[in-house]
């Protein structure tokens, strides 16, 4: 029987729920990934969605949304002002590369949408010395690139990187980021009307991988003691199990994985696309909120 | 240089919460955010039953989670091995707080008074000298090792003498005697952090 009042109940030795990082930090790590995974997927895949002034949308949006992620991650600073310190310790925390991939994806992606500016018939900006093609295109795409990578995964390595929190202190997690990124992104493009037939593929082979990475991940917490089970029965069996199980292992993973599958195997038609794509943002991002809500700290002894 | 220090006793802890105490008025800690909180677990089953009562701190890690996490660099160990946060550059991400496995560190979101009716005389004299926003956390009374005064308050005020603190280099230290006399463990080993503070039953 639980006996005291609030001041006593935090003293007493047990799991305690955290309560650090909550639904901002859910928004913040869906928006980064799904921005930095649709650049991503139309740089290696081709998954286009169209153009504004001739300039690619998939960039435009995808630096939207990143952007977004960080406004909100700025935000919920104690100190928002001082958001510039966050750059410095590069060396140990992951958010500081983090936040300079964020700047430097948005900086070099900026860039590389403008020779591509359509006004009045025209390409004022063609000239530029990144045109594409070019030499310099091709390494600023790359490293731009690698930054959207890393944008994908940090979030998912700043959890991994607490011993506190034992459901979290796995690197299943960032794996986890990234399969859900690259999923809900090429479903963000099939809800756009995207008419790359890789959009199909990759969001099939991309939401078999986060499923069965999410699977892992919360049977293994289920299967130890402690804080991490704790985490996993709230999960599948707690307060978060509508969010976790229905929202986004069924709806926003095992619905999609049939319906692309119809889509991939059969030839269905692109509603089918659109429809698993919608599920799968909401699947994703559902997911992270559950997993951060999840989060136990280990008790002390 | 020393290596500051702790090791508890818990077998002269009565759970008494003096330390708590001394701790938060030495610091004049806001409402809330309690540097040295003495936990407490019922063991057994009836009628063999007990409670321990374990007093804890920041654990000044060699290895410290908190200060790997900090984004901003506020979190600094200095050389003695005490690690101290700069809310002159805390941005306030609270990366430290979910990466510590001992709840050592806290947010001070600006609520000052503990009392519904305002600020205590106590409270107001403490006013200012922590900014809203920015993690908190024991600093095991650097300012006082610092002014050559050689107990934190915490070790000071322990009525039961559970707290013994000293240099973890020496051997001759009263700590480090403890810890050779009696089999010493530290809390949340599988962390690999290297806590400053050590326990002995």
């Amino acid at each position: 029987m639980r006996s005291g009042n609030s001041f006593t109940a935090r003293l007493r030795v047990e799991p305690k729920p955290q309560t650090v990082w909550g639904v901002n930090h859910a928004i913040w790590f869906f928006c980064m990934g799904v921005g930095s995974a649709l650049y991503l997927d139309r740089l290696l895949f081709g998954i286009e969605v169209g153009a504004v002034l001739g300039m690619p949308l998939a960039d435009l949006l995808g630096m939207l949304l990143v952007a977004v992620g960080g406004v909100v991650l700025i935000a919920d600073l104690g100190r928002p002002e001082r958001f510039f310190r966050a750059f410095r310790n590069v060396r140990s925390s992951w958010i500081s590369p983090g936040a300079i991939a964020d700047f430097l994806f948005l900086g070099l992606g900026g860039l590389l949408v403008l020779p591509s500016l359509s006004l009045g018939g025209g390409q004022p900006l063609a000239g530029l010395p990144w045109a594409p093609g070019s030499l310099l295109e091709r390494a600023m795409a790359t490293v731009a690139a690698a930054a959207a990578l890393l944008i994908i995964v940090y979030p998912g390595l700043v959890l991994s990187f607490s011993p506190s929190i034992p459901l979290w202190n796995t690197t299943l997690i960032p794996l986890q980021y990234l399969g859900s990124a690259f999923a809900a992104a090429a479903g963000l493009a099939s809800l756009l009307g995207s008419p790359s037939p890789a959009t199909g593929s990759v969001a099939l082979v991309a939401v078999l991988a986060t499923l069965a990475i999410t699977l892992a991940h919360v049977l293994n917490a289920r299967y130890q003691r402690g804080a991490a089970r704790l985490g996993a029965d709230k999960l599948l069996r707690g307060s978060l199990a509508l969010p976790f199980v229905w929202g986004s292992l069924v709806l926003g993973l095992l619905v999609p994985s049939a319906l692309l599958a119809l889509h991939v195997g059969a030839g269905l038609g692109g509603g089918l696309l659109a429809l698993a794509g919608a599920l799968m943002l909401v699947g994703n991002f559902l997911s992270k909120y559950a997993v951060i809500k999840a989060g136990y700290y280990a008790p002390l002894f | 240089m020393p290596r500051w220090g702790m090791v508890l006793d818990l077998a002269r802890c009565i759970g008494c919460y003096s330390c708590t105490v001394a701790c938060h008025v030495e610091h004049g800690a806001p409402a809330g955010i309690w540097y040295a909180p003495v936990y407490e677990k019922e063991v057994g089953t009836y009628p063999q039953v007990r409670r321990l009562f374990l007093p804890t701190l920041c654990m000044h890690c060699a290895e410290p989670p908190c200060v790997q996490a900090c984004p901003s660099g506020a979190l600094y160990q200095r050389p003695d091995g005490i690690v101290l946060v700069d809310q002159e550059v805390c941005c306030g991400s609270r990366a430290c707080m979910a990466a510590c496995p001992y709840g050592a560190l806290h947010f001070y979101d600006g609520r000052q008074a503990e009392f519904e009716a305002g600020l205590t005389p106590f409270e107001q004299r403490f006013q200012g000298k922590f900014q809203p926003g920015t993690v908190q956390k024991c600093t095991l009374c650097a300012h006082r090792l610092d002014q050559g005064i050689l107990q934190p308050a915490c070790v000071e005020t322990c009525p039961t003498e559970c707290r013994v603190f000293g240099d973890l280099d020496d051997p001759e230290s009263a700590p480090s005697k403890l810890l050779a006399t009696r089999k010493g463990f530290a809390l949340r080993p599988e962390a690999g952090t290297g806590p400053s503070v050590r326990y002995v039953l």
